[in-house]
């Protein structure tokens, strides 16, 4: 009995690593395609049959990269942006996914439809819309135009519904008996609970906001209140793509992205210990 | 509890000072001691440093001006520019597209620049592609282009055929395809299914044409027109040309620069930056005028596509009158010898297309052709309907390469598609 | 008695005063956005934001066209071919990632990376791996399938590379939803001796059915409004086009191409409707698998 348990248990790790690292090849591939990619030079990037290896290793697209865009403002602008973003989302949505999931009041499911709706919308008719109400504010080329459709968050309030619907109410009501107001027993007792979710939520809003390309350059002229994908996507021209230097600036541009995720990977680990649960 | 609060205070409050702090700032576009700020947008970022040359220029004897040029990729170009136009809030400056002007100056969003155009100095195509449905002048003319014939003279000496030259016709052009595959195994020319790079170039040498004269319907029935598609699509069949779906994965530039392929239609403003980007390829190719029909059923068999931007403002613009003296230099003969020494593109001011040429001295590469062709150049396809009608024609065309419809059926499918978008505009 | 109303009003209260926020920005930044956009499909469209009404000829005419039924089976079997397995992928790929082996961190941030991969990296390392002639698939093959034209099988490459970059975002919210089942669970599963398989269908399935639950809506939506993914594979020049159209490629070409915003907004109120009625069967059919707590 113990040795068989012993034997399939290793034999489910070995399945695990199997899976994960056939996983992880198919994962990381693009990733390493596009490191390849900027060290080549165009001719190599665009050749057919494609030439995997740089024949000499190009660190020159690097600094045309740096050169072409302002790198600084860029990465102070996403930062802002992501933190605002992220900041909202959580903290709105927590808000809102708590009532939605835990308090009785008028027109609940009416109002919870419009958050399911929100999700059903194709973003492409928003932007015109969005960029009349800034222009009407005269608030078009700043920081806010990049924060302003990102307010709030209806995948967030969604999100975090289904987390506090996973929670007991015992919980809750635990807290009601020690004299907690819902206000209290949602930013002492509940909010405290939905740590990994929060996040995974944080990960997916900063993930959106770095990626959103359309929107920045829409709403900002001046490249000097761009986004980095945006930036970047300015290096293409209407007929021809300098790939190897885009790739460069895009790896430049992840740098930030890759922090923030180890810093939110901790927050994960330490989701499991904070929530008890039953 | 009270952290949250505070923290929900000061987002909101740091989001609005940082809108409002930027917004002031960046309104305001005319200063207290006289200077004005203007916004130049451009979409093209290898012509930004012409682009800031020309404005230097202007700033250097305008000190009161600045100008700053601002790109923006050509996918969200024309999106933004639209809502800006909605909202009054257009770029001072911009550049505008044949593809869009009708739109943009129909229902009134340029200024009228007849009074700072010095038309004798630009070609009947150049003033047409900066003009609206009413004849009226709504931009300056920025720069002419042409569609030639680029060559891998490596693959011609191989197969023992002579460059093309001004005596190819399209007989020459079938030949020379099929030796250089006989002997190489590599593609000849390259017929990729566009419309400016590919097929309206041969339906104009074949005497025949996209549009009626009066450009209110289309023309595909006409039997010239006809001829020339017939025939452009007709070269899939060779085994020396990759078919659609070749070129739907592999661009035919892409081809050409991999040494996949022998000949392909190419326009001048993407010379200089082939040159630059496939430094291995450099003497290896050059560039020809297109081949003639042989056989017309009207006119001498010649022509090429030519096309050509130009330089906009708002109808609205608050300084109009510092803006309309910027936009007079941009087309005046210094402004345009700047764009052209710059390489950015081939001045559309008449006579100073050797500008544009001198640049390419320094390369072993003949670009004179494009210039050639001018004589016989026929101005870009189109009319106000043609955003509608656009897609349909191209996506018609694709089911006519893969035999889902034949070629008179397919025809008359795009002269419908034609007729009937641009009844709405022309009654 | 008197206790619970003043709870229940206290709830009441409180439950606006929290929802408030979103629902105001959702108001303004979205819902008005698309009444307006109800608007515009019942109107002819004139350029820059002017329109007059005309009745629902917008509607007519799609309805009788050809391609718009096409680019509503393609986005159907779209949904169909990207959701079940994308899920499973996911849900696989999360389960996996937590369970207690060496080298987590690293195979977590490697399932991350995809997210952040400049959208163009990805497309060319696709088109390349795809190409019919040049590409890595065909080589290994010795085959020649025409993957991104070939009309009867470029949705197939398209839902691949779809299932591809989904894959992190979906594992990211699955992983958050399992850590919130308590190990004691499992511990006590363990004594009891159930199988790992068996363990999995008892106790991870419903105590992460919420999260799934909400990917899955997620996806449902997200695929039925494909565009950037199609946009980026297939380009104006594949003749396979019209077999890889979907409702918002269609959308995006008659309004930012053709300018017809009329006839676009008859196309993202047809689009939202499907939606709506695919969420409306999602949520009925919620009440059988997903476990909340009471």
């Amino acid at each position: 009995m113990n040795t068989s348990m012993k034997s399939s248990k290793r034999l489910s790790t070995t399945l695990t690593y199997i899976v994960l690292i056939l996983g992880s090849v198919l994962m990381i591939f693009p990733f390493v395609w596009m490191i390849l990619t900027s060290f080549k030079t165009q001719a190599e990037s665009m050749a057919i049959p494609p030439q995997i290896f740089p024949s000499t290793w190009q660190i020159s697209n690097f600094s045309t990269a740096l050169a072409s865009l302002p790198f600084v403002n860029l990465y102070v602008n996403t930062g802002l942006l992501i933190v605002f973003r992220v900041l909202c989302a959580v903290l709105f949505s927590s808000m809102a996914g708590y009532a939605f999931a835990k308090l009785q009041f008028p027109c609940k499911n009416l109002l919870f439809g419009i958050v399911l709706v929100q999700m059903m919308l194709p973003s492409q008719i928003f932007i015109t819309p969005q960029y009349l109400m800034l222009a009407h504010m005269g608030l078009t080329n700043t920081i806010f135009a990049l924060v302003f459709p990102g307010l709030v968050s209806a995948f967030g309030t969604f999100f975090l519904r289904q987390t506090y619907l996973g929670i007991p109410n015992e919980i809750a009501e635990a807290a009601y008996l020690d004299g907690c107001n819902k206000w209290q027993t949602f930013t002492k007792v509940m909010f405290p609970l939905t740590g990994s979710s929060c996040a995974a939520l944080a990960i997916f809003t900063a993930v959106f906001a770095y990626s959103d390309l359309m929107w920045p350059l829409i709403c900002n002229t001046d490249l000097n209140k761009m986004t980095l994908s945006a930036g970047l996507s300015t290096l293409n021209g209407q007929y021809t793509t300098n790939f190897p230097v885009l790739m460069a600036g895009s790896l430049l541009a992840m740098i930030p992205m890759v922090i923030l995720y180890l810093i939110f990977q901790k927050q994960f680990i330490q989701g499991i210990a904070m929530t008890g649960g039953k | 509890m009270n952290i949250k609060r505070k923290l929900l205070a000061g987002l909101m409050a740091a989001c609005v000072t940082a809108g409002l702090g930027t917004g002031l700032t960046a309104c305001g576009s005319g200063g207290s001691d006289g200077s004005v700020n203007l916004t130049f947008q451009i979409w093209d970022v290898a012509q930004r440093d012409g682009m800031q040359a020309m404005c230097d220029a202007y700033t250097a004897e305008h000190p009161n001006v600045h100008i700053e040029v601002q790109v923006t990729s050509w996918d969200e170009y024309w999106t933004k520019l639209e809502a800006a136009a909605m909202s009054n809030q257009m770029p001072d400056i911009f550049w505008m597209h044949t593809n869009e002007i009708l739109k943009y100056a129909d229902n009134g969003k340029l200024a009228d620049c007849s009074d700072i155009v010095e038309t004798e100095h630009f070609s009947d195509i150049s003033l047409a592609n900066a003009s609206g449905s009413d004849g009226n002048l709504y931009a300056v003319p920025k720069d002419k282009d042409t569609v030639g014939l680029v060559y891998n003279k490596e693959m011609f000496d191989e197969a023992g055929v002579a460059y093309p030259d001004e005596t190819w016709t399209w007989d020459d052009l079938v030949d020379a395809s099929q030796k250089i595959y006989d002997a190489t195994g590599k593609y000849g020319y390259m017929a990729y299914g566009d419309d400016q790079l590919g097929y309206w170039n041969f339906v104009y040498q074949a005497g025949g044409s996209i549009l009626t004269e009066d450009k209110t319907r289309g023309n595909f029935l006409d039997p010239a027109t006809k001829k020339g598609m017939e025939f452009y699509i007709g070269l899939q069949s060779y085994d020396w040309c990759p078919d659609q779906n070749y070129f739907a994965e592999t661009a035919p530039g892409t081809a050409f620069f991999s040494e996949k392929g022998a000949m392909f239609l190419e326009g001048d403003w993407n010379i200089l930056s082939e040159l630059q980007n496939y430094p291995d390829m450099v003497g290896k190719w050059d560039v020809a005028v297109l081949p003639a029909c042989p056989d017309p059923l009207s006119g001498d068999g010649r022509a090429t596509i030519s096309n050509g931007l130009s330089y906009a403002t708002s109808a609205k613009n608050k300084h109009l009158d510092i803006v309309k003296d910027v936009l007079k230099f941009f087309g005046s003969e210094e402004g345009q010898r700047i764009q052209g020494e710059s390489g950015a593109a081939i001045p559309a001011y008449e006579g100073l297309e050797e500008t544009w040429v001198g640049v390419f001295d320094e390369y072993p590469i003949n670009v004179q052709p494009f210039i050639d062709m001018f004589d016989y150049c026929i101005q870009s396809v189109n009319n106000a309907a043609r955003p509608e009608w656009k897609s349909e024609v191209s996506d018609t065309l694709l089911k006519i390469y893969t035999g889902e419809l034949d070629l008179d059926s397919g025809l008359q499918a795009m002269q419908d598609a034609v007729d009937e978008a641009s009844a709405e505009y022309y009654e | 008695m008197q206790k619970t109303s003043k709870l229940a009003r206290d709830g009441a209260v409180w439950g606006l005063l929290m929802v408030a926020p979103t629902i105001i920005g959702l108001l303004v930044l979205n819902i008005w956005p698309f009444i307006d956009t109800i608007r515009m499909s019942f109107s002819k469209s004139k350029p820059f934001g002017m329109f007059e009404f005309e009745g629902i000829d917008n509607y007519v005419e799609m309805f009788q066209n050809t391609e718009f039924w096409k680019a509503t089976w393609n986005t159907i079997l779209f949904c169909i071919l990207t959701v079940p397995v994308g899920i499973f992928l996911a849900l696989l790929v999360a389960v996996l990632l937590n369970s207690k082996i060496r080298g987590r961190t690293t195979f977590r941030a490697i399932f991350f990376l995809p997210m952040v991969v400049a959208p163009a990296a990805v497309a060319m390392v696709w088109k390349w791996i795809f190409n019919s002639q040049y590409g890595i698939i065909n080589s290994v093959l010795g085959a020649n399938i025409g993957w991104l034209t070939n009309p009867s099988i470029v949705l197939f490459t398209c839902a691949i590379v779809q299932i591809w970059s989904n894959i992190g975002y979906d594992a990211v919210l699955l992983l958050a939803g399992l850590q919130n089942v308590s190990a004691t669970l499992y511990e006590a599963a363990d004594l009891d001796g159930a199988s790992k398989v068996k363990q999995f269908f008892s106790i991870t399935l419903p105590m992460v059915s919420p999260t799934l639950f909400v990917v899955m809506i997620m996806r449902l939506m997200s695929s039925l409004k494909v565009f950037d993914l199609i946009y980026m594979m297939v380009d104006e020049a594949n003749p396979a086009l019209n077999d890889a159209q979907s409702l918002m490629s269609l959308f995006y070409r008659e309004s930012f191409v053709a300018g017809d915003k009329g006839y676009a907004s008859a196309i993202v109120v047809w689009t939202v409707l499907l939606i709506g009625v695919v969420t409306i069967i999602q949520f009925v059919g919620q009440k059988k698998w997903v476990n909340y707590e009471v």
